[in-house]
């Protein structure tokens, strides 16, 4: 491509020879080089902006109050990570309360022996022997004498004359008899 | 980025004070001017200039790279900013701060006197935010960045946390708006030059 033909850049590659020339393939490259129309388009355009830079970093009004780095570098606490840390100290402890009381709750009575008064222990304990009179005799001593379970055996005879044995009953048997007779 | 800023972001890695204030006295009036073609508030830009270097100390833990401080130091101003920006945003429409206050006045004594000058950065400043408000976020972002606060693509792309070709697309999109614009530009070039 020579200078004096019309196949100059188009305005979009002139615009990519302005933000990087490497983007360009190598024959507009070549053409970039060589056509000094084409040269001095992307010169204007990178020159109005540099001028452009320039201008605003000179409207810029001066910094009058510089930076002042605070007395202290702050301590990681105050850093949005700094909560874990106290977080889990909390949670440690939480857990620590939680696991004494339900240890606590386990524990056998006479865990407790010491926490009780004297006073509740004796009640407790005669409460508990006369609980235990009351399984082996559920009965008061008078009412045990008339009971008939004071360890007195029965008479044999005499239970046979309260009830006799059927089969033995001569009465019954011809009562028996007769009754069928009569039927 | 020079050996000597490197150096000075170790000491100041290290916890040197001394180290990162000399950070600070190279790179706050940079910072600042970046602040000022975000918000046009000279108030408003020393506050956020004073923030991203009081995070920065804070965080400088988290910088792995030395060689990388400038670009990580432009990426805490440019969030900083766009968080402040954000913020305007919404006390605007709540009116509880109004368009006006957002362009105040230079409070620069030798500003004040020349009229003229003041009056031809006053004139200057709205004509850049007529260009500017025609782009989109991003590429806005991308042309101030490259063509104000002079940072190269490789730059841009590691402060945007952006691939370079993203970059010059956005950036090839804010020159191709810009191009009913470029009375502008030529009369800033042939001012200048």
């Amino acid at each position: 491509m020579k200078e004096n033909n019309h196949n100059h850049l188009p305005e979009g590659q002139i615009l990519r020879a302005v933000i990087d020339e490497q983007d360009l393939s190598g024959k507009e490259q070549q053409h970039l080089r060589e056509c000094s129309a084409c040269k001095r388009k992307v010169a204007r355009i990178k020159d109005g902006l540099q001028a452009f830079g320039k201008k605003a970093g000179q409207a810029v009004p001066p910094l009058v109050r510089p930076v002042r780095l605070p007395s202290e570098k702050p301590a990681r606490i105050s850093h949005n990570a700094g909560w874990l840390p106290f977080f889990g100290a909390a949670a440690t402890a939480g857990l620590l309360v939680f696991f004494y009381f339900m240890s606590m709750e386990a524990m056998p009575p006479s865990g407790l022996i010491p926490m009780q008064s004297q006073e509740n222990l004796l009640e407790d304990e005669s409460l508990m022997r006369q609980i235990s009179e009351m399984v082996e005799n559920p009965l008061s001593e008078e009412i045990y004498e008339i009971s008939g379970e004071n360890g007195v055996d029965f008479d044999e005879d005499f239970l046979q004359f309260v009830v006799p044995e059927i089969q033995d009953d001569f009465q019954s048997e011809i009562f028996i008899q007769g009754g069928i007779k009569r039927c | 980025m020079s050996l000597k800023v490197t150096a000075l972001v170790e000491k100041a890695r290290g916890g040197n004070r001394v180290s990162f204030q000399e950070l600070v006295n190279i790179f706050q009036e940079d910072i600042y001017r970046l602040a000022y073609y975000r918000t046009f508030s000279q108030m408003d830009a020393e506050d956020l200039t004073q923030d991203v270097f009081e995070q920065a100390y804070r965080k400088m833990d988290s910088l792995n790279d030395s060689q990388r401080f400038r670009a990580w130091l432009y990426t805490i101003a440019v969030n900083r900013c766009n968080d402040f920006l954000r913020k305007r945003k919404y006390l605007a429409l709540l009116q509880i701060r109004s368009a006006q206050e957002q362009d105040d006045v230079p409070r620069d004594p030798d500003t004040n006197n020349n009229s003229d000058d003041r009056i031809d950065k006053k004139r200057f400043w709205k004509q850049v935010k007529a260009v500017l408000y025609k782009l989109s976020v991003m590429e806005r972002e991308v042309f101030t960045l490259r063509f104000m606060d002079h940072r190269n693509i490789s730059e841009i792309a590691a402060i945007l946390d952006k691939n370079e070709s993203t970059i010059k697309t956005h950036l090839y999109r804010a020159l191709n708006k810009m191009r009913e614009h470029s009375d502008f530009f030529e009369e800033y070039r042939e001012s200048i030059s």
